[in-house]
């Protein structure tokens, strides 16, 4: 068989190519660093359904609910100073560490499909930011305390006594809130030490979630 | 811009409906570029047809300069692009399978069923035989494979920053690879051309 002449159609194909190469070598390499888009940000920020009250995060953990994971976005140090009962530990400055292939080291945590997680820090602004960072990375189940808490003290365990001519649906939430003061430490004196369930970041285990590499090819 | 689903420009549920459509071009394409006879496929490993490796090298070329001027012009956004986790034994193990499967077959997963689809007999055989080996690695996948899926799992990778280059440098050079091999590909054919056989 004889052998067919180079088509002309390689040289400029290869020329092209080439050239394309060229370009990139001095080329930045951009990175666009992935936004959501401004609508979608802005529904997600006004909207009032990530938080959970303190009446109802106290409920949950005076029944022990094991449904419910706490997480302390405050540093160490205040964690160790005082906790809520149960709670764990994942600073606010270490919730998206990486290891060294990727992985997010706490992901196992922070994103669950069982677990209800709620973030809480001193306000509800740390929460809030560590609650914009879980939902950008679409981690699901993540609240935040509302008001953070100073709130959980202002409402919990320094309760005021309604009025005697308050309805009585008021009078009930103060006993409760009342009962609650007790559980966590007798309102006014509260115990500062972590309760023992409750996990500083040293000693938590990472929790990853690795992906299963999907099929492909030809 | 991109990738469309993730920035939520449209909706997840276009999934599989984008999938059939740009599946059923790429069986298309296939077909067309004769890749749904066997005999095209099996000539790379024995020198008298290079077509196969031409469309790899073109098609991944065309992917690569294409997702990096993209990502220059700002048209997808390179870091939301899914990157395969690098396993290194399932690579080694599964590439070797594969490759010897494609020498004794003549068709890799994609083609046989392009030539399915176009009544080659030895392509539904070809798939009969995917589906019983889908089916004993799934059956024995705990019993003997999953220590050799799980191990040396390098996590998403990209070979330029392995190299610890830019992706433009990595690019650069690969360009010149690929048209070495692009060009090695002719003497190669025109010695093998002997052999070559009618189809």
């Amino acid at each position: 068989m004889e052998n067919a002449p180079i088509k002309k159609r390689y040289y400029i194909v290869s020329g092209i190519v080439l050239l394309l190469g060229l370009i990139l070598l001095f080329l930045p390499f951009k990175k666009n660093r992935s936004k959501v888009s401004p609508e979608n940000l802005l529904l997600a920020i006004s909207n009032e359904d990530r938080f959970y009250s303190p009446d109802k995060v106290a409920k949950l953990i005076i029944s022990e609910d094991p449904s419910i994971q706490l997480i302390d976005v405050r540093t160490p140090e205040e964690f160790a100073a005082f906790s809520l009962p149960g709670a764990i530990n994942i600073p606010l400055s270490a919730l998206l560490d990486k290891d060294e292939k990727g992985y997010y080291l706490w992901e196992g945590y922070l994103n669950q499909k069982i677990k209800t997680i709620v973030l809480y820090s001193n306000g509800s602004v740390y929460a809030n930011q560590a609650w914009m960072l879980t939902k950008r990375l679409n981690f699901k189940n993540n609240y935040v305390l509302k008001g953070g808490l100073n709130s959980f003290f202002k409402t919990i365990i320094k309760a005021e006594k309604p009025l005697n001519s308050a309805p009585e649906s008021e009078q009930e939430l103060y006993q409760f809130r009342k009962a609650a003061a007790m559980f966590f430490g007798g309102g006014g004196s509260v115990d500062v030490s972590p309760s023992p369930e409750s996990q500083p970041i040293q000693n938590l285990p990472p929790k990853k979630k690795k992906e299963k590499a999907q099929s492909g090819g030809c | 811009m991109g990738p469309l689903i993730t920035q939520g420009i449209i909706s997840p549920e276009w999934n599989p409906i984008l999938a059939f459509v740009i599946g059923m071009a790429f069986g298309f394409a296939l077909e067309q570029g004769g890749f749904s006879s066997a005999r095209k496929l099996a000539g790379v490993f024995y020198g008298y047809d290079m077509i196969v490796l031409r469309v790899f090298l073109t098609a991944m070329l065309t992917a690569s300069v294409g997702l990096l001027f993209f990502n220059y012009l700002g048209w997808i956004d390179y870091d939301l692009i899914y990157v395969n986790p690098t396993f290194l034994w399932s690579l080694i193990v599964g590439g070797a399978m594969v490759g010897t499967g494609i020498i004794m077959a003549g068709f890799c997963p994609g083609t046989s069923f392009a030539a399915a689809a176009i009544g080659k007999i030895d392509a539904m055989v070809f798939i009969g035989g995917l589906a019983i080996g889908v089916f004993i690695y799934g059956e024995t996948y705990e019993l003997i494979w999953q220590g050799i899926y799980e191990a040396a799992d390098f996590g998403r990778i990209r070979i330029y920053e392995t190299l610890g280059i830019s992706s433009g440098l990595f690019m650069f050079l690969f360009i010149i690879f690929a048209l070495v091999l692009f060009w090695l590909t002719i003497p190669i054919k025109r010695k093998f051309s002997q052999r070559n056989l009618k189809y």
